[in-house]
């Protein structure tokens, strides 16, 4: 019996949530259509001038290292962090008895 | 201390090992041209060395890794990715001089020696992240301290 009305509140919850993230008659996150084209343009412009200013087919390239180069410089800062902090806990410490 | 896998992983591993590196970089070789990149290349490249690690074992892994060529090729990647990116200070950080005004790598766009400081930016990326990479997994693999 619990275990039914458990399954069956899952079932309505899943169900509501399908029809309030649903864009025709529920919540609407971000615009839609023109206004999208009006307020985002910047989409439009990497599309558009990607290969002429940057030079790499790939426009994801031309995003990731001329575009948006300072996001990646602090991508590459954290996995170095994280190597390194890796690393400096992981190593044998003082008190341990036959380490490597 | 017995870490090493059987026979048939071990085969298999010696015959797919050089076919993840050939194709990790594919990847960041033509990271300016086809989906992919430094980090996908260099994860893959990663890859083929946790294969090695996990098929021979760490007896095995230890003859091959040496920790102070891998930790300055990691830095040597991370000062070479900031010193393209200053190359074209005279207009702005992360300018891409090579390709507007350089002397190499401004060829066509589609072909491979183009896109200005792209590949060599993808080299860098993908030297460091596959140094990091094996770095970690390989103190992760020597270091543990629970005992079996």
């Amino acid at each position: 019996m619990k275990r039914t009305f458990g399954a069956l509140a899952l079932l309505f919850i899943f169900g509501t949530l399908l029809v309030v993230a649903s864009p025709q008659h529920g919540l609407k996150f971000g615009l839609g259509g023109n206004d999208w084209k009006n307020y985002r343009y910047t989409d439009q412009y990497y599309i558009d001038h990607g290969v002429q200013e940057v030079g790499g087919m790939n426009i994801v390239t031309d995003i990731v290292f001329d575009y948006r180069g300072y996001d990646t410089i602090g991508e590459a800062t954290v996995l170095f962090t994280a190597i390194a902090g890796a690393v400096a806990l992981l190593r044998p410490w003082r008190g341990d008895e036959n380490g490597e | 201390m017995e870490s090493d896998m059987g026979l048939i992983v071990k085969t298999t591993a010696r015959a797919t090992i050089p076919l993840i590196g050939i194709f990790g970089s594919y990847i960041v070789a033509h990271g300016h041209l086809t989906p992919g990149g430094g980090f996908q290349g260099g994860a893959t490249i990663a890859g083929a060395g946790i294969l090695f690690l996990l098929a021979f074992g760490l007896d095995e892994m230890k003859n091959h890794y040496n920790h102070h060529i891998y930790s300055s090729l990691e830095g040597l990647g991370g000062l070479a990715f900031l010193g393209v990116a200053m190359l074209g200070f005279s207009v702005a950080f992360f300018y891409n001089k090579l390709w507007h005004t350089g002397p190499f790598l401004n060829g066509k766009p589609g072909t491979l020696l183009s896109a200005g400081y792209l590949p060599i930016m993808n080299l860098a990326v993908g030297l460091k992240v596959f140094t990091g990479l094996i770095s970690a997994m390989t103190a992760i693999a020597l270091y543990r301290r629970w005992k079996e």
